[in-house]
């Protein structure tokens, strides 16, 4: 794994849900670091304190990638809460990704 | 590249393309593929993932010698951070990048391209102001918060540079430190040597300004040996090119310089530094 971020609700047993994802990235290839920063902006303002985000370098993992279902990359995959969902592409389209992510606009 | 290279690259890509399209064949994964958005496939067969070419040569420019040196001193990890919106180019000699009063569109980061800034007159007379290469960046005004060019700037040797668009740089000014750092180091050095120039040009002799600048240039071309036309030097130091001539002849009878057709080689440094003004030391420590 390139890198790990987690970051959990502070807001106690009544918190929000928090919103797990894995993104399935190429080291620093230009979609990859766009994909990236993209979706730490959308996290930063929609999800704050409520998301937890995994980021996998198929590089360096690439049967992991494999066994998710992963054909290209970046690859944003939304866990939980359901309905899962996955979205392909630097994540420039932000209100899809909102869309993706159960976020209400 | 060599022709063979370039024809072997190009037959490479097409194997590369075909394999591409077979492992992804439709849904999403198309679609951004299409439009440019995705960097690697994976492939079941071999087990492995694969980049694009696009992708790989960033990669490759990402991991070779960055020839920009304020994009050299970055951590790699924020150079990295930045290359998603840099774009390589060629600039061309007599390329206009910035008119003076208009909306700066990108910032330029030279590798060995060289570029000057030139204030233009409203007698259309334009006087050269400053001289980006390796060392620097054109588009200042944004990193201090101004949106526009005051000055014309034109591409006075061809070679290669990385651009980035405005917006995109100046979100990746909030966000970089580093960036930051470098960049406001660059910018009071900018203003210390216009400052020095102005004195400069005041209190020294044409000879030891142009021993000055020619070390100057040495130091941002990292050769000895540079081509500079009569006029360029001549609107450089703000003189009249016979001023040019008379004060490269007497560098030349000291043996400290050559200088025939714009062809400059420097042929005694410890001389031509004893001959300069010495701010050519000062410019050089500012920048330091």
């Amino acid at each position: 794994m390139r890198a790990k971020k987690a970051k959990k609700s502070r807001a106690g047993p009544a918190a929000m849900t928090v919103v797990v994802m894995r993104l399935y990235i190429a080291d620093a290839a230009p979609n990859s670091v766009k994909a990236i920063a993209n979706l730490e902006a959308i996290c930063k303002e929609h999800l704050p304190g409520a998301f937890k985000l995994e980021i996998v370098d198929v590089l360096e993992f690439p049967l992991r990638a494999l066994a998710d279902g992963v054909l290209v990359t970046p690859h944003l995959a939304k866990l939980s809460p359901s309905p899962a969902a996955k979205i392909i592409g630097n994540l420039s389209d932000r209100s899809n990704v909102l869309h993706a992510l159960g976020i209400k606009q | 590249m060599s022709a063979t290279q370039s024809a072997q690259r190009v037959a490479g890509e097409r194997v590369a393309n075909g394999r591409i399209l077979r492992l992804v064949k439709s849904g999403p994964e198309r679609e951004a593929l299409e439009s440019g958005q995705v960097d690697a496939v994976l492939d079941p067969e071999t087990r492995t993932a694969f980049l694009l070419p696009d992708a790989e040569r960033a990669l490759s420019a990402a991991g070779g010698p960055i020839a920009n040196s304020l994009l050299a001193a970055l951590p790699r990890e924020d150079y990295k951070g930045l290359l998603g919106e840099l774009e390589s180019l060629t600039l061309s000699s007599g390329e206009v990048l910035y008119e003076p009063g208009e909306r700066i569109r990108h910032v330029y980061f030279p590798g060995d391209a060289q570029v000057s800034l030139l204030i233009v007159m409203p007698d259309r007379k334009a006087l050269e102001v400053g001289l980006v290469g390796r060392e620097g960046m054109v588009g200042i005004p944004l990193v201090l918060g101004a949106e526009v060019s005051s000055v014309r700037v034109l591409v006075q040797g061809s070679g290669s540079a990385l651009r980035m668009k405005a917006a995109s740089f100046r979100e990746a000014l909030a966000r970089c430190l580093p960036l930051q750092r470098e960049l406001y180091r660059y910018a009071y050095a900018k203003l210390g040597q216009a400052r020095q120039t102005a004195a400069c040009n005041r209190f020294h002799q044409v000879e030891a300004r142009l021993a000055s600048w020619l070390l100057l240039t040495r130091h941002r071309v990292r050769s000895d040996q540079f081509h500079l036309t009569h006029e360029f030097v001549a609107a450089t130091l703000g003189i009249r090119r016979v001023g040019v001539t008379n004060a490269a002849g007497a560098l030349q009878r000291r043996k400290l310089i050559s200088y025939r057709r714009g062809n400059i080689r420097i042929l005694d440094r410890k001389g031509l530094k004893a001959a300069s003004c010495g701010c050519y030391e000062i410019v050089r420590n500012l920048a330091s």
